[in-house]
């Protein structure tokens, strides 16, 4: 079973992207012991290569995120309130009334908005637009905001967490939970040397996966994120893309990548002999850091296995423990298989 | 037995008490109020607690409002999703993927669904269309949750800067800390009237507690204590209150301006520097219902200044909370305002 302990500490440790100093010194206390090279690059990357048993032929990169969606501070009005922006795709909806950390010390805030009972009727229904909310901290003027906060401070979801009859209820699962994949592969024992890659800035357009991959140089690469699961009561078949308890989805195609075809196959054949579940998308939809890695130099042979994942990019995403073990065994059992001779 | 105001917001800020369900709260005032006042509760659920002199001519009632807003479960989908619906006025545009607690045999977390934004075509958000999902199982669902059953949105109870606090169910549980605390500051004082504080059920769907309440009781006078609104971005100034000027008195046809002025003129006898919220009909609070019960009771309003209503980010000063006990204490002490 996977360490569901750390996947708590990890996804309560707070990192928007271009801040993730704080998960990545979580990550390298996590497995100083059991990597035999660590780099930390000027992006923001943490780097790490693993003996295994035997020496493979190819060179293959696992790849995981550090950072999570989140907010950044832009402006102090003059009544002390926060004017922010979002960081990553997070959506206006997920900030409106939601409680959060503002600047390192993590002073607690609440996103403003003007009450319900003075707005129109259809004003009512309609999700306010980020540049109508601020955040709070109690500060009665400017002055004494900028006592206790300064521009560019990152701005986090207040965290929860609760893992009740295997249901996970968090923020961040979207890609802490494949931080831990990675570091589960790192404190185990490797039939082959595998490179894995920690990085920055997913949320904002892949830029520490582009970094990491030219560094790395690998022949061949997979990712592991999370992915958006829209199974709920109102979204019917296709549109539902993947399922909650549907196991590990491997993808075909998305937004940002054409997923190698044999990889895909290999990712399904290697579900279908362990016996674990596994599914694929029904949208084109989504992306992640493969759509950097898979055109880095000369090419990356690259596929992505990811947790379904319910109300991904909030304060509160939905998933199932079952569906990351299916994901932690497929990732493993594919990246012998792609370095078996 | 010196608790803070704080102390005693954050035991009053519970998940408990949704309305229809508010005896829920009965042990928290019950601890919070001692033995300085005898605590019974009425056919509607109202928690009373009489105090000073049964037999004076005189007899104020102090009313706030013990409910809060929440959500209850109307039907369990066969995959165990919840449909649920608004109790009282919540904020539809705060729901969205927002943590839940379901407050079924065991309370049970959950997250309100949305459709993902790739999805979603600027959907309506609407009443009709609340469905929670607790991750669990559909038969251990069907266990642990039965319809009819409250819930919540989350909300942590949080200090922020100024002795700001932000949680839910500020509104109304400022206004009953404000009644709990104006008890402590009488409770060894030889009262000149009769009084009764009024924790009163289902403002929030339909004033019914106070309605009630007010007629058994058939006080002289009655001050009602509830949250107003605070300035804030986009909020008009004549209808708020500056966080900090110690309490909103509001000014309208529906009320006595006999206990109006008199709340003005003890106001500046404590230098506060109360805002006005002027109305040209009612208020919108239990001062309706209980200004037209029986024969007709002469009916005050003071609110304390309450950004983000019916949000789980609602955000009062604690300060305000505290001038505004201090007030009504000496309301109390003077006899109300209309002297026989």
């Amino acid at each position: 079973m996977l360490d569901y302990g750390l996947l708590q500490r990890l996804c309560c440790a707070d990192g928007i992207s271009g801040d993730e100093n704080e998960v990545r010194e979580l990550i390298l206390q996590e497995i100083r012991d059991y990597a035999d090279e660590i780099q930390v690059t000027p992006a923001g990357n943490l780097l790490v290569f693993k003996k295994g048993r035997q020496r493979p032929e190819k060179k293959l990169l696992i790849s995981a995120h550090m950072d999570e969606v989140g907010f950044i501070v832009t402006y102090i009005n003059s009544d002390g309130t926060l004017k922010f922006d979002s960081v990553g795709g997070v959506n206006n909806s997920a900030a409106f009334a939601k409680q959060v950390k503002v600047g390192r010390n993590k002073l607690p805030g609440v996103v403003n908005a003007k009450p319900i009972h003075l707005l129109k009727d259809d004003q009512r229904r309609k999700n306010p637009p980020i540049d109508e909310l601020c955040i709070d901290i109690g500060a009665a003027s400017r002055e004494e905001a900028e006592k206790a906060v300064s521009l560019g401070d990152s701005i986090v979801f207040d965290s929860l967490y609760e893992n009740r009859c295997g249901r996970v209820i968090s923020k961040a699962i979207d890609d802490r939970f494949g931080c831990l994949v990675l570091i589960e592969m790192i404190r185990s024992d490797l039939a082959y040397d595998m490179y894995f890659s920690f990085v920055v800035q997913e949320e904002i357009g892949l830029r520490g996966a582009r970094t990491a991959a030219f560094t790395v140089d690998p022949d061949c690469a997979i990712v592991v994120e999370s992915t958006t699961a829209s199974d709920v009561p109102f979204a019917e078949d296709e549109k539902r893309v993947c399922t909650v308890g549907g196991g590990a989805v491997i993808s075909f195609m998305d937004r940002s990548t054409i997923y190698d075809k044999e990889y895909y196959r290999l990712g399904m054949e290697c579900a279908r002999e362990l016996g674990v579940k596994a599914q694929t998308k029904t949208m084109i939809a989504g992306g992640n850091d493969a759509g950097a890695i898979h055109c880095s130099r000369g090419g990356v042979r690259t596929m992505a296995v990811s947790l379904p994942c319910r109300y991904i990019h909030s304060s509160a995403s939905l998933a199932r423990t079952e569906d990351m073990e299916a994901v932690f065994a497929v990732v493993k059992a594919s990246a012998e298989r792609i370095l078996c001779p | 037995m010196c608790e803070s105001m704080k102390e005693i917001l954050r035991k009053l800020c519970t998940d408990r008490g949704v309305s229809g369900s508010e005896t829920e709260m009965l042990p928290v005032l019950a601890e919070l109020m001692g033995d300085g006042a005898e605590l019974t509760a009425d056919r509607n659920g109202n928690i009373i607690a009489a105090m000073g002199d049964p037999g004076a001519e005189k007899h104020i009632m102090l009313d706030a409002h013990l409910d809060r807003i929440g959500l209850v479960v109307t039907y369990i989908h066969e995959e165990g999703f919840l449909k649920a619906e608004p109790v009282g006025g919540i904020d539809l545009r705060t729901l969205p993927s927002s943590a839940v607690k379901v407050l079924g045999k065991e309370e049970v977390l959950g997250v309100v669904c949305t459709m993902p934004p790739h999805l979603a075509k600027d959907e309506e958000l609407s009443r009709d269309k609340i469905w929670v999902d607790t991750g669990l199982p559909a038969d251990k669902v069907r266990e642990l949750v039965s319809l009819g059953d409250r819930i919540i949105v989350c909300s942590r109870y949080t200090e922020l800067l100024n002795n700001c606090v932000a949680v839910s169910a500020l509104d109304n549980r400022a206004g009953c800390a404000v009644l709990v605390q104006c008890a402590r500051r009488l409770k060894d004082q030889k009262l000149p009237c009769r009084l009764s504080l009024v924790f009163s059920v289902q403002e929030e769907t339909s004033e019914l507690g106070a309605a009630t309440a007010a007629f058994s009781l058939m006080p002289d006078e009655a001050v009602v204590v509830d949250v107003g609104f605070a300035s804030q971005k986009g909020v008009e100034p004549e209808k708020s209150g500056k966080i900090g000027c110690g309490g909103i008195i509001s000014m309208a046809p529906s009320l006595s301006k006999e206990v109006t002025e008199k709340l003005k003129e003890l106001a500046g006898r404590l230098s506060m520097d109360c805002d006005y919220e002027v109305s040209g009909s009612t208020t919108g609070t239990n001062a309706d219902k209980i200004a037209i019960a029986g024969s007709g009771v002469r009916t005050g309003v003071i609110s304390i200044p309450e950004k983000n209503m019916h949000t789980q980010t609602e955000l009062v000063s604690v300060d305000d909370m505290e001038k505004l006990s201090e007030l009504l204490a000496l309301y109390v002490m003077e006899g109300g305002a209309c002297h026989a």
